[in-house]
């Protein structure tokens, strides 16, 4: 790895390979994501894509391989130490704390960027005044200001997920994963999102998109990487890989065989 | 009944303090007699301390007995071999009691609460059998340790009667206070959400494991206060303080109070050796089965217990405002 | 030579009762997905009604209606109460089932008393067996109690049994798969809530037989579930959460523990415990768990 490139890449995986029992998940894929850029993952079902997202967060571990990330290697850290590197992961299915009030929601993330990933905090209830007002802000820009006290159960599916962007960004993360951040959702409900992850991907967030809505895909990505059978097949700017053959075949070959 | 509510609300621990500490006074005209409000302080204690670990993260352990006997063990041995002074006895027992949790937790606490149910009761097990026959030689084997005339003192003050139900009387009040404030602290947050759910919290940055056991050493070192103030208030130490039988009351008392709450595994422990040691008189030898019956019917119909119920009363008699009320 | 081969005659004796026990739960526990804590007491009424019929018609009719009576006690239990549990928490079940062990402790308690109630057995299986007539390696006079290699031989039928039932039938094919992934199934229009209930009709049948041949070798007392169940918990776990075969190896492990450790008293109440530390220290998911699933 050249020198420059260090500055400039936020996430390097680099030849990573996952085997289950046999099946070849993924295949030697090389994947940089750069600083302030959101990067999209697109692919046919089955080409690999949450694998690759589930490497990168400590999930599972790959058969052979780097990630690293702002740097630092993450191979054989935990989920939890991933996330206090500065990676947060949005679920594609809203992983939010239901029985409790959208606040304290925020509240967790909002402690464990103040105080680690354990602090033995008993007594303290100084200092929950500024976590409340950061996680009140958090909750207002992801729209949701005016339930900050109800519980999270009785949000809506599409509220529920911005909740769950809302518990991602409190933590201040230098990186966003997102899976499938649309799946689900009504179309306003979708253009919603798209405003909202432009507005926050503005500020100077990275950003992992896997998304199958290829309109979501082509208004925001900067960077789109096609996984098809566990490779990627193709990479570049919306319009080179549109008109890349390649990628047309990987989405209709099975049907044309 | 609004107003009491309200004061209810305003200050639960004077309330709570009020409560307990009038107890000699009130206790009798329910059939209730001194040595028993003192046993309820004492299970009282190791109910609250339990609701840290079970009310709190959902760990639902099956081997508390196991620090509630130790720790009995343990100042029952102080007793016998050091003096009868309790202020030594039961600092040893406590770290005795905390120490074997920490193990414990670590070995027990795995990601999925079912693992954990199982395992601490095999602990507990463990323990029984050892404290049977393996130890038997320390620990009086199945006669269980036995203190003949011995009275347990504190600075020279016999520790018996009154003074000792307005000993763990304060103790339990202390106990209360400590557990409302981790359950408002931060910390006690992040132990809550471990049982909102459990995978969003480890990717969100938090170390789930260190904050359980955490929870897991609170609520032992809870129980071993208890344990030992058992042995002060009865110096006595049968082997059945180890045995499944244990575990099983507490979690039995703390599921009918009302678990994550704090107050409901008190009001659970009061009822449970009320039922056993007053009510059964009228029901005889079947009361474990009918409160095997309630039990049942609380964890189908009401799980959130006598606590949940008391609510719905409420909000059933005076409408809706009751809402979203924290005790 | 001789004493070898007893001690692992004896071994296996010992294991033949846990593993009945421990495979009524894990295969409960791999197919329901509920951690059964009344399946002690299950266990338990086998051996109360084995002892009540066969007092009252002699063995070989208890031989028959007990595994029937838990059959239909299992099958009321699932429908009237533990299937309600399947949406709630794993911790609800546990409470749930764990309130039920106690009801029918209570229950037999009342019922039959404290005490412990003698269990005559059969004609047919009482006396020894002169094993040196038939296995000519022994040397000079080696007998053993007849009624515990009958249990010996119940127990790896029985086992054997269950195998078969789940290798080579469509039942045994579908619930296998539901072991594996019962969400998937039910998406293939697979009707897997009737083969719940008979699966935990299973479940209480092989406690039953547990109960009627252990019976007469432990003590048939209303503290007898719990006593056993908790054993058989840490055989599964051992063996791995939801593994037959796993189960399987695991009590003819303790089995032979205890057996081994016989002469030693102070040892022999905690082996078990010990092994299962340090088997679940190395490998946490247990002998032959699923990897992921409880570690």
């Amino acid at each position: 790895m050249s020198k420059e490139s260090t500055s400039d890449v936020m996430l390097d995986c680099y030849e990573v390979s996952k085997n289950f029992g046999g099946l070849q998940a993924l295949n030697d894929v090389n994947l940089k994501v750069k600083h302030n850029t959101i990067h999209s993952l697109i692919g046919p079902n089955g080409a690999g894509k949450s694998t690759l997202l589930n490497v990168i967060t400590g999930m599972i571990t790959p058969t052979h391989g780097s990630v690293v990330f702002d740097d630092k290697p993450m191979l054989d850290l935990s989920p939890h130490e991933i996330n206090q590197l500065g990676l947060a992961k949005v679920f594609q299915t809203p992983a939010i704390f239901p029985e409790m009030t959208l606040i304290k929601n925020v509240c967790i993330p909002a402690l464990a960027a103040r105080d680690g990933a354990f602090k033995l905090n008993m007594f303290q209830k100084a200092g929950m005044k500024s976590i409340e007002s950061f996680a009140e802000e958090t909750l207002e820009e992801v729209g949701l200001k005016d339930s900050v006290h109800k519980e999270a159960r009785f949000l809506s599916r599409g509220d529920k997920r911005r909740l769950e962007l809302a518990i991602c960004l409190a933590h201040r993360p230098k990186m966003l994963l997102l899976d499938e951040p649309t799946a689900g959702m009504a179309r306003h409900e979708t253009e919603n999102t798209i405003l909202l992850l432009r507005k926050i991907a503005d500020r100077g967030m990275t950003m992992v998109i896997v998304e199958h809505d290829m309109n979501v895909v082509f208004a925001l990505s900067e960077t789109i990487s096609v996984l098809a059978q566990g490779t990627i097949i193709a990479e570049g700017t919306p319009d080179e890989v549109k008109g890349n053959p390649k990628v047309i075949e990987a989405y209709l070959g099975e049907e044309q065989e | 009944m609004e107003y009491v509510v309200s004061i209810l609300k305003k200050f639960p621990l004077t309330v709570f303090s009020l409560v307990i500490l009038t107890m000699p006074f009130w206790f009798p005209w329910i059939g209730g007699y001194g040595g028993l409000a003192t046993k309820i302080m004492i299970w009282a204690l190791f109910a609250l301390g339990f609701d840290i670990l079970l009310g709190f993260t959902g760990y639902l352990s099956f081997g508390h007995a196991i620090f509630f006997g130790v720790s009995a063990y343990a100042t029952g041995l102080m007793f016998k071999h050091f003096s009868d002074e309790i202020i030594p006895a039961m600092i040893v027992a406590v770290v005795v009691g905390t120490l074997a949790s920490v193990i414990i937790g670590y070995l027990t606490l795995k990601k999925s609460g079912i693992y954990f149910s199982i395992l601490t009761l095999a602990f507990g097990e463990m323990l029984h059998s050892s404290a049977l026959s393996t130890f038997g030689s320390f620990t009086g084997g199945e006669n269980g340790l036995t203190l003949p005339d011995m009275i347990p003192s504190m600075l020279g003050i016999e520790m018996r009667g009154e003074i000792m139900f307005y000993m763990t009387a304060l103790v339990l009040i202390l106990g209360f206070y400590i557990a409302r404030r981790i359950g408002d602290s931060p910390f006690g947050l992040i132990l809550k959400a471990i049982k909102s759910n459990q995978e969003r919290l480890e990717y969100t940055g938090i170390d789930v494991q260190k904050y359980k056991l955490g929870a897991f050493v609170i609520s032992a070192v809870f129980a071993s206060v208890a344990g030992s103030l058992m042995v002060v208030y009865e110096p006595y130490v049968g082997t059945e303080y180890l045995r499944w039988s244990t575990s099983g009351n507490l979690v039995l008392m703390s599921v009918m109070g009302g678990v994550g709450t704090l107050i409901g595994p008190i009001i659970g422990a009061a009822f449970m050796l009320y039922f056993e040691n007053v009510l059964s008189v009228p029901l005889g030898e079947e009361w474990l089965l009918v409160l095997g019956l309630i039990f049942m019917a609380i964890v189908i119909f009401l799980p959130g217990g006598f606590t949940d119920g008391f609510k719905l009363i409420y909000k059933k008699l005076f409408g809706n405002k009751a809402d979203g009320e924290e005790k | 030579m001789n004493y070898l081969f007893l001690q692992v005659l004896t071994g296996l004796q010992i294991s033949a009762l846990y593993m009945l026990i421990a495979l009524g739960l894990t295969l409960i526990f791999g197919t329901l997905g509920v951690v059964n804590f009344a399946h002690g007491a299950l266990f338990m009424l086998g051996a109360y009604f084995a002892v009540v019929i066969s007092d009252a018609f002699g063995f070989n009719v208890a031989l028959v209606a007990v595994p029937i009576l838990l059959f239909v006690v299992g099958i009321i239990l699932e429908r009237g109460l533990i299937r309600f549990f399947y949406e709630r928490s794993h911790t609800d079940q546990i409470l749930v089932t764990f309130g039920l062990a106690i009801v029918i402790g209570e229950v037999l308690k009342t019922i039959y008393g404290a005490n412990n109630l003698p269990f005559a057995k059969p004609s047919w299986g009482s006396g020894i067996v002169k094993l040196h007539e038939y296995l000519p390696f022994l040397e000079g006079f080696v007998a053993y109690p007849k009624w515990r290699l009958i249990l010996v031989v119940v127990s790896f039928s029985t086992v054997a049994a269950l195998f078969l039932l789940l290798q080579f039938t469509r039942f045994g094919l579908i619930v296998r798969a539901g072991m594996r992934d019962s969400q998937m199934l039910a998406f293939l229009g697979v009707n897997i809530t009737r083969r719940f209930t008979i699966v935990f009709g299973i479940g209480a049948v092989i406690a039953a037989i547990a109960g009627l041949f252990g019976g007469p070798i432990t003590q048939v007392e209303p503290e007898l579930g719990m006593k056993l169940l908790i054993p058989s918990f840490l055989v599964v776990v051992v063996g791995g959460m939801g593994s037959l075969p796993g189960a399987v190896l695991a009590s003819l492990l303790f089995g032979m523990a205890l057996s081994f450790t016989a002469k030693y008293a102070e040892i022999q109440q905690i082996i078990i415990y010990l092994l299962a530390v340090v088997i679940l220290l190395v490998r946490p998911r247990g002998l032959m768990g699923k990897k992921g699933l409880m570690e």
